[in-house]
């Protein structure tokens, strides 16, 4: 009697243990996704900045042609390549930003002051992501995790090694 | 700073209002900031005297007094505590929540527990490693965990929380209101061969004791050095422990007000800080540099980041006050050193204004809005409430 009262307490603590872990995981999860949103959309604007900065009178055609490249390739790489092709396009950028450090035109300076606050956004977007992914997979990992496979069919979050010194 | 729509922000202070500290004026500064933009923000924090508070503070309760971490902290917790974070919680219909040192057992931790949603986490304190810290880590992580976004106010307190809770954050530094500094005026009383110490001053880890062991050298180079002491504490106690022939060198001034302190720092040869430890940011190398002053501030981790590692105050091996005294001679005796420091680090003030500081912190909020509802009371078990049916909102 006595054992069965305390392997029914056992059983509920480790079933309310469970449901807490996934919660648990399914919020961190959801940070993911958020901080990715995030990520995702600074980078589509860079991407947008980056054209119209190709396209203003002040690069030169090889550069214009570069930049072009690198920002489509950008936008359309999948989520697996996406972090080797921003990386060309920051570099695409910082070639072309070294040249421009000379704008005179008003059109062009606000374009590259936005881009440089960008930037900024940017890497902090990417320090948010990066830390949101390794919390989870380190989550993941845990064997309670795996053995009730708490995660059910959810992906395992990708690394998004953005190479900071690249920006 | 974009103005945008405006945001409905609260902010948890997790140590007593009516007690001065770092981390109060913080929370006070970036609250009327971020209302002087426009926002509508509330700021919950326990508080002894509620009469006294201003109309953004919400009382939770009387703080308590507790040894932690290695000094008496005034915090609050428990059950009716709780119950009213969960209250501010479920009517402030907040778009977000920013919560102050979530670690420490107190107001911000029980919000971060009772809340769900974009909340962002401010982490104040640099610690040593220690056993203690490790054991609550793995109760902690769920909670900690909870934070879309990690602000740590120093390289110091980043690796704190690193090595402590396997999390890392972005490094967004205090704010001080610099152009108030700037505009100090020299005052005669103040001036000539001074130098400034400011600062609780009875606490042996603020470490006056080393500035004044190194007066009797120094005095015997520069002979009209005078040690001015502005801050709360017992100043006889401290004039009975000096040799009595360099009593007539040290001042007491007490506390002093905003517009005091600013004048105060103009008016030193050479500001002083030679804490021990226990520091994470240092406030007050940021504002004297702000000021003007020369700085001289111990080796310990936060002051040597703070300033450039030498580039924009100097330094001296922290708790050697025959260092301390080297170093203040060398100063001293070099005005156009001490006028290259004063130049160096208003210039590297500007990076703690809260015009920039501000900004930093807000695009970090807007990055945690991203995609995200408002704030909401967390169901900690949705699965678990919805096997016993009751829809996820355990009310």
């Amino acid at each position: 009697m006595k054992a069965g009262l305390i392997f029914g307490i056992v059983l509920l603590l480790s079933l309310w243990y469970l449901s807490f872990s996934a919660t648990r995981l399914d919020r961190l999860h959801h940070r993911v996704e958020t901080s990715w949103a995030n990520l995702d959309g600074l980078l589509q604007r860079r991407a947008a900045i980056a054209l119209e900065l190709a396209h203003s009178d002040y690069s030169d055609p090889a550069s214009s042609l570069l930049l072009t490249a690198a920002a489509y390739q950008a936008r359309d790489a999948s989520i697996r390549d996406r972090s080797f092709a921003e990386s060309g396009l920051s570099g695409a950028l910082t070639l072309l930003q070294s040249d421009l450090s000379t704008a005179t035109n008003p059109a062009e300076m606000a374009l590259l002051r936005e881009l440089s606050e960008l930037t900024a956004k940017i890497r902090v977007a990417i320090a948010i992501h990066v830390d949101a992914v390794s919390s989870t997979r380190l989550v993941r990992a845990k064997l309670i995790f795996k053995l009730f496979r708490l995660a059910g069919t959810a992906p395992l979050p990708m690394t998004y090694d953005f190479e900071d010194d690249a920006l | 700073m974009p103005n945008l729509a405006p945001l409905k922000i609260g902010i948890v202070c997790p140590y007593g209002w009516d007690t001065p500290g770092g981390v109060q004026n913080h929370v006070r500064d970036l609250a009327e900031y971020l209302i002087a933009q426009g926002h509508d923000v509330s700021v919950l924090a326990p508080a002894i005297d509620e009469d006294a508070l201003p109309p953004y503070v919400v009382s939770a309760g009387k703080p308590i007094a507790i040894p932690y971490n290695g000094a008496v902290a005034r915090i609050l917790f428990g059950p009716i505590a709780f119950a009213r974070v969960r209250s501010w919680i479920s009517q402030g219909d907040f778009d977000l929540l920013h919560l102050h040192e979530p670690a420490i057992p107190s107001l911000s931790l029980l919000a971060c527990w009772a809340a769900e949603g974009p909340m962002v986490g401010t982490f104040h304190a640099a610690a040593k490693r220690q056993k203690a810290i490790f054991a609550i880590g793995p109760i902690l992580e769920p909670v900690i965990e909870k934070l879309s976004v990690r602000i740590a106010v120093s390289e110091a307190a980043r690796l704190t929380l690193t090595e402590h809770l396997e999390t890392d954050a972005i490094v967004i530094p205090n704010g001080i209101y610099a152009e108030k500094f700037r505009n100090g005026i020299a005052q005669p009383q103040w001036s000539g061969e001074t130098i400034g110490f400011i600062g609780r001053f009875e606490e042996p880890r603020k470490g006056l004791s080393i500035l004044l062991e190194a007066l009797p050298i120094v005095s015997r180079f520069v002979p009209n050095v005078r040690i001015l002491v502005a801050g709360p504490g017992d100043s006889d106690a401290t004039l009975k422990t000096i040799d009595p022939q360099l009593r007539s060198r040290i001042s007491f001034l007490g506390r002093l007000t905003d517009e005091e302190k600013a004048n105060f720092l103009s008016s030193v040869s050479l500001y002083v800080a030679p804490n021990t430890g226990g520091e994470s940011f240092g406030i007050i190398l940021a504002e004297a540099m702000a000021s003007g002053a020369p700085c001289l501030a111990s080796d310990i981790p936060a002051f040597s980041s703070l300033l450039g590692d030498g580039d924009f105050g100097a330094l001296f091996a922290s708790e050697d006050s025959a260092d301390l005294a080297r170093v203040m001679i060398d100063l001293l005796r070099d005005g156009p050193k001490r006028s290259a420091l004063s130049i160096a680090g208003q210039e590297h003030a500007k990076f703690f204004d809260w015009d920039t500081v501000a900004e930093q912190i807000f695009s970090v909020y807007e990055m945690a809005i991203v995609g995200s509802q408002k704030v909401g009371l967390a169901s900690d078990n949705r699965n678990w409430s919805r096997l016993l049916n009751r829809e996820g909102d355990n009310s």
